[in-house]
């Protein structure tokens, strides 16, 4: 085994401001890093700004000052397509990710659209299919569907493409009692294969059950807890 | 000074008639200087201004392509027998950059009004209020449809979609699957905005009572009888000295 990357942290956020409008800063001087393998959480009140870190770690956003490092690059340098590949983003809105028209189709996107065999993406799409129980869904529409199963069809179509970090914006949200623990356990699961994970939640329970470390964001400012 | 949401728009109206009718480069300017200055007194930002640099380009490419299939004036610029540029061309392209910078910049006055005044003014008009209210929604609705268009373009990124290595066919695959989301949203918004309207009966009533009603100060007429008096007079001058 040859260690390339001796170093443990995959994202590096160094010194990072953001605003929307130049009048009101968002995020001042952020600092802060994430190791493969960590589970973070990120909470706050509304408005704190945790969404907005959360684009910023993904390239959506480009920050005012300073720098975000994915694997030590700059993520400027990155295309969303080649982040897409490392880091699985759930967006605050699931159904702003979601633009197939069923939900087969939705989940094997990644695979179809790149041109992998059918039978590969079929099977891998049952596969997933039945981790986050979505039977019987395979056809409806992405826009269809309760909350809860559109928020696991698109982690379902995020996790197809076996990303080595996740950065989920709220993925309790409309999650039911049987499927939050579901959630908990697989992403206990992915742990020990070296995969970091950053979430952003209101949910109490999940994060004092799963979190190895909680950063607070108010006033622009990150708290470690 | 707090202008009536219907002077602004006469004002708009005036300013942006004037380009589209006004040939004269010189006049066009004049035109365009007055909008910068009426802008300007309304302190909008020009920060919009700097993503309109692409408009040296078509500025440029129009300019050419007058030259080229249109040839009047002198030749500036050929090669060989072949004209580039002339001195018509190069006009051309100008007026058309007036053209727009005016009526842009025109815009622009509006925005220091809420969608919400520019409804009641169309009512106060006795333009009906389902055609003003619709008129709002789409003001409302405009930027959350580009809003989504671009996040589903950024989620077909983040499936792992380099855009920049794919061939021009499936670029415009990628393009075709942004307006599912767009139109599904639109559609299912509409049905959830009618039964919302249903259910707080809209149009119940034959009349509605307004709790803003907008009154015009006399600044307000002064204004706009200037505007209006205004521009006519530089159409007037215009057709005169052709
Ligand atoms: N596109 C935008 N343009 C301008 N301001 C924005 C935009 N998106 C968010 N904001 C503002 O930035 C601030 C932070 O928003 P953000 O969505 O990051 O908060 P959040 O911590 O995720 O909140 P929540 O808990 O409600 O999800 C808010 O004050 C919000 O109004
Ligand atoms: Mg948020």
């Amino acid at each position: 085994m040859k260690e390339v990357c001796s170093s443990n942290t995959f994202i590096e956020v160094n010194n990072v401001t953001f605003s929307y409008k130049k009048s009101e800063i968002i995020l001042k001087n952020i600092t802060t890093s994430f190791d493969k393998g960590e589970f973070a959480a990120l909470i706050g009140p509304n408005g704190s700004g945790k969404t907005t870190f959360g684009k910023l770690m993904t390239g959506i956003l480009s920050a005012n000052e300073g720098s975000v490092f994915v694997e030590g690059k700059n993520i400027e340098e990155i295309s969303l397509g080649n982040i897409g590949k490392k880091i699985g983003y759930l967006f605050q809105q699931p159904a702003r990710q979601l633009f197939n028209p069923t939900v087969k189709e939705e989940i094997g996107f990644a695979h179809s659209f790149m041109g992998k065999s059918k039978e590969i993406v079929e099977q891998k799409v049952n596969k997933i299919i039945e981790e986050f129980s979505l039977q019987g869904l395979e056809d409806a529409s992405p826009y269809r569907i309760s909350r809860g199963e559109r928020q696991r069809v698109a982690l379902a179509s995020i996790f197809i493409n076996e990303p080595s970090f996740l950065i989920l914006d709220e993925p309790t949200t409309g999650l039911d009692i049987v499927r939050k623990e579901q959630l908990s356990q697989l992403l206990k699961s992915l742990q020990p294969q070296g995969i970091g994970i950053i979430v952003i939640s209101h949910d109490k329970d999940f994060i004092n059950k799963n979190a190895d470390r909680v950063i607070e964001l108010y006033g622009g400012e990150q708290h470690e807890a | 000074m707090k202008l009536d949401p219907r002077t602004k728009l006469v004002m708009v109206f005036s300013l942006s008639t004037l380009a589209v009718f006004v040939v004269d480069t010189l006049l066009l300017s004049i035109v365009l200087i007055i909008s910068i200055i009426v802008s300007n007194f309304f302190k909008e930002d020009w920060g919009f201004l700097n993503r309109a640099r692409k408009f040296i380009l078509l500025l440029v490419g129009i300019a050419f392509l007058q030259s080229i299939f249109s040839p009047s004036g002198e030749i500036l610029f050929g090669i060989k027998d072949f004209t580039l540029l002339t001195t018509g061309g190069l006009a051309k392209g100008i007026r058309v950059i007036l053209r727009m910078l005016v009526i842009i910049i025109s815009a622009t006055i509006m925005k220091g009004s809420s969608p919400r005044e520019i409804i009641q003014g169309l009512i106060q008009w006795k333009v009906p209020y389902e055609i003003a209210f619709m008129v709002s929604l789409a003001i409302r609705f405009i930027p959350i449809l580009g809003q989504e268009a671009k996040d589903a373009f950024t989620a077909i990124q983040l499936r792992g979609i380099e855009i920049d290595k794919l061939s021009l066919t499936k670029r415009f695959k990628v393009y075709s699957y942004m307006f599912m989301p767009v139109l599904s949203g639109v559609i299912h918004r509409a049905k959830e905005l009618s039964t919302s309207l249903e259910a707080r009966a809209f149009r119940a009533y034959p009349e509605r009572t307004s709790y803003i009603k907008l009154e015009l100060s006399k600044n307000d007429l002064l204004i706009m009888s200037a505007s209006i008096v205004f521009t006519i007079t530089m159409l007037v001058i215009y057709i005169l000295l052709r």
